[in-house]
């Protein structure tokens, strides 16, 4: 990811100061060039048989087009559907590292804790010797805090949604014995400076907040501005707070905000001074998430265990899950069309392809049989007459995946960040950078496979049926 | 001419199989050629003579029988070894010339020397050698379709020549061209024949190619009969050859029309 950020701002700052007409075209010609390059390559590293390859499928100019566009079109749709599935994939699967943990009500969505559980479940209810401890710094609460701008006119655009946290979980700490840990939060591992000076402000400024991009341009907002929130979560909880910085340009990220916890905990704490002294309805209910980043599902199981047996947390009880079955579970209304999309959608699309490749590679067999039969008879080994067939045929595939990738690429991430495409909570999908050789991988793959049968057929011709005549 | 011969037919059989019809193409064939020789070899159709030419050239293999050219048994040869084996000793001149359209001239005689370890420049220089031999260096960058009949026949002989094989085979190398091409084309293998010693295999039904061989043997029924020498073929043969009307004297032989 750290590579990708500076990409993606360059790219946003092209397409800004070109206008999205003229960053087009720099993009298709820019897609094209790779191409290009990559038949230049081709020619050096193979200088006795590129000529011969690429002039045969210049040979019927318009058959070679098609052919490519069909895996273009295959190509592009695999790449949108896995960069949706594969980080779909990647969140509700258990991870090895960095596993994490999270505690929630037990009975009741969505989940509302008292604050006063935070204290305890930070350390993961550590309570005696051979209990598992979580260290500082491995743990993270999560308050909830939304509400709009715009008290008479509430709308989207005016919408803004918090994590109300201690904000030194959002950067790298160091232990006392000088182990760094990693951010509670994900994809923050390499942070900018203007990013760490930002969360800095918001630890010095209990009143400070940090905003996605989108959200900021939405509400119309600078950094340095001061915005009042019309609580929609907290009742007669409205805030005053000074955007100090935002997070760095990543989807996950650019809807969304962060503020400090403490803010939101005297806001409640000061309600029954002016209302007669009674606490505010949620003061025993503020708490909604804690996380817990333990070593592994060994540990977990222990922690889990430890965590739904203390009496400390009966009233409400908490339940503990991975989170990535805490994701799961927000996905399960769309399990049957992932499934069906992966198993059905994605193989069908090959084998469909696979096919207009082998037709499109008979036909260009039969058409050249009798050159074939020539090759044959100069000395050319059936071996070599199949590579040719599977390497014309691969290389159209494998140049045509990647420039519809390219081209995708650079287009969809460097104009919208990404797929909008709303599951759940995630709204936008960015493209990967992987899709740069999934492109021209499913490309040759499906040429490959398309093209063995003609190309098998291409190495059997047989030299005296071809030149058989009546003489 | 070498005492021994660079061709070695021995004992060859050769039949096609249809359905469960055994066709006998050729039968009990012995033959030599001599290094440096320039043998014609004419019968009507359906007589063998491509068969036999394919099976020379190691496009095909003989149903029984042993076949040697230079020392190379090529008839217990796997496909591989043949092709291998092709590129180094066989230079094969088709009928209709057989040029791939996308090559340019110079390309198409460079393509056999593609198959040998030889760097860019050695490649040039004797495919320069080859496309003068034929007179059409000025050729060199023009692709088929933009030469005639003769000057692509012409490219054909060079491709052939190019990799300076043990021997050329020629299948009806004139069959395509108007007289005066086909003049030129004569003369031309003639020229390689005296000038650089080949050993040149010539099928035609046409007796003025007939006449520049040294020797001209007659396949009938799958069985060769030696018919002339340097002054000419026969009268009769003139008449052979495309509507399968030539006599078959003894056995069986395949009809005219079908392929051989």
């Amino acid at each position: 990811m750290r590579y990708i950020a500076p990409l993606e701002n360059y790219l946003h700052f092209l397409q800004q100061v070109l206008g999205f007409r003229t960053y087009t075209l720099v993009v298709v010609g820019a897609a094209f060039g790779f191409v290009v390059i990559a038949c230049g390559l081709l020619w050096l590293l193979f200088p006795k048989y590129a000529s011969f390859v690429l002039k045969n499928l210049f040979r019927n100019k318009l058959r070679t087009i098609l052919a490519g566009m069909a895996i273009m079109v295959l190509a592009l749709v695999v790449t949108l559907v896995w960069s949706i599935l594969v980080p779909l994939d990647a969140f509700v699967t258990e991870k090895t590292s960095d596993f994490k943990v999270v505690v929630t009500e037990r009975w009741k969505v969505p989940s509302q804790m008292p604050f006063a559980y935070a204290a305890t479940l930070e350390e993961g209810a550590y309570s005696q010797p051979g209990d598992v401890r979580v260290e500082p710094g491995n743990s993270m609460t999560w308050m909830f805090y939304a509400g709009f701008l715009d008290k008479q006119n509430p709308s989207f655009e005016n919408f803004a949604f918090f994590f109300a946290m201690d904000p030194r979980s959002l950067l790298e700490r160091e232990t006392k014995d000088g182990k760094k840990l990693p951010p509670m939060m994900d994809d923050l591992e390499h942070p900018d400076e203007t990013f760490k000076q930002a969360v800095q402000k918001l630890v010095e400024n209990k009143s400070g907040c940090i905003l996605g991009r989108d959200r900021l341009k939405a509400l119309n907002k600078r950094v340095g501005e001061r915005i009042r929130v019309y609580s929609l979560t907290l009742k007669d909880a409205d805030l005053d707070l000074e955007i100090v910085g935002t997070f760095p340009n990543l989807p996950r990220y650019n809807q969304v905000g962060a503020m400090h916890r403490d803010y939101i905990q005297d806001s409640i704490d000061a309600y029954p001074r002016t209302h007669n002294g009674t606490k505010h309805p949620l003061a025993d209910k503020n708490l909604n998430l804690v996380w817990l980043r333990v070593a592994d599902s060994e540990t977990y199981g222990k922690l889990g265990n430890q965590i739904m047996s203390s009496p400390v947390y009966s009233s409400p009880a908490v339940k503990c899950e991975t989170a990535a079955s805490g994701t799961s579970s927000w996905l399960e209304p769309y399990k049957d069309i992932f499934w069906g999309v992966k198993w059905l959608l994605v193989p069908v699309l090959f084998a469909i392809m696979a096919l207009v490749m082998a037709m499109a590679i008979s036909i260009s067999v039969r058409e050249r049989r009798t050159e074939m039969a020539v090759l044959k008879v100069l000395g050319f080994s059936p071996a070599r007459i199949l590579a040719i067939v599977l390497g014309e045929a691969v290389l159209v595939g494998a140049l045509s995946g990647f420039f519809i990738v390219a081209l995708a690429y650079l287009l969809i991430q460097g104009t919208l960040g990404g797929i909008p495409f709303p599951i759940a909570w995630f709204s936008i999908w960015p493209i990967p950078t992987d899709a740069l050789w999934w492109g021209p991988a499913f490309g040759a793959l499906t040429s490959l496979l398309g093209s063995l049968i003609p190309a098998w057929n291409a190495r059997n011709i047989k030299v005296s049926e071809v030149f058989a005549k009546v003489a | 001419m070498a005492s021994e011969p660079i061709v070695q037919v021995v004992g060859v059989h050769k039949y096609f199989t249809r359905g469960s019809e055994q066709i006998d193409v050729l039968q009990d064939l012995n033959l030599e050629v001599q290094e440096g020789e320039f043998l014609g070899l004419m019968g009507p159709s359906g007589s063998g003579k491509t068969t036999l030419l394919n099976l020379i050239a190691g496009l095909d293999k003989p149903s029984q029988g042993d076949i040697w050219v230079g020392d190379n048994k090529i008839s217990q040869m796997s496909e591989g070894e043949l092709a291998r084996w092709r590129t180094r000793h066989i230079g094969f001149i088709f009928q209709f010339y057989h040029l791939l359209p996308v090559l340019t001239a110079y390309e198409n005689v460079e393509l056999p020397l593609l198959l040998l370890p030889l760097s860019a420049a050695q490649r040039r220089q004797q495919v320069t050698m080859a496309l003068d031999l034929v007179s059409l260096s000025d050729r060199m960058k023009h692709r088929p379709g933009q030469l005639s009949g003769g000057q692509q026949q012409r490219v054909g002989i060079a491709r052939a020549i190019v990799t300076d094989p043990t021997l050329i085979v020629a299948d009806e190398p004139t069959g395509d061209l108007d007289a005066r091409s086909a003049e030129d084309i004569l003369n031309l293998l003639t020229e390689l024949q005296k000038s650089l010693r080949k050993t040149i295999l010539l099928v035609t039904h046409d007796p003025r190619a007939a006449s520049r061989a040294q020797r001209v043997l007659h396949l009938e029924k799958g069985q060769l009969v030696e018919k002339g020498t340097l002054s000419g073929a026969e009268p009769a043969l003139a008449g052979a050859g495309r509507d399968g009307s030539t006599a078959i004297k003894e056995g069986r032989s395949i009809p005219a029309g079908q392929t051989h």
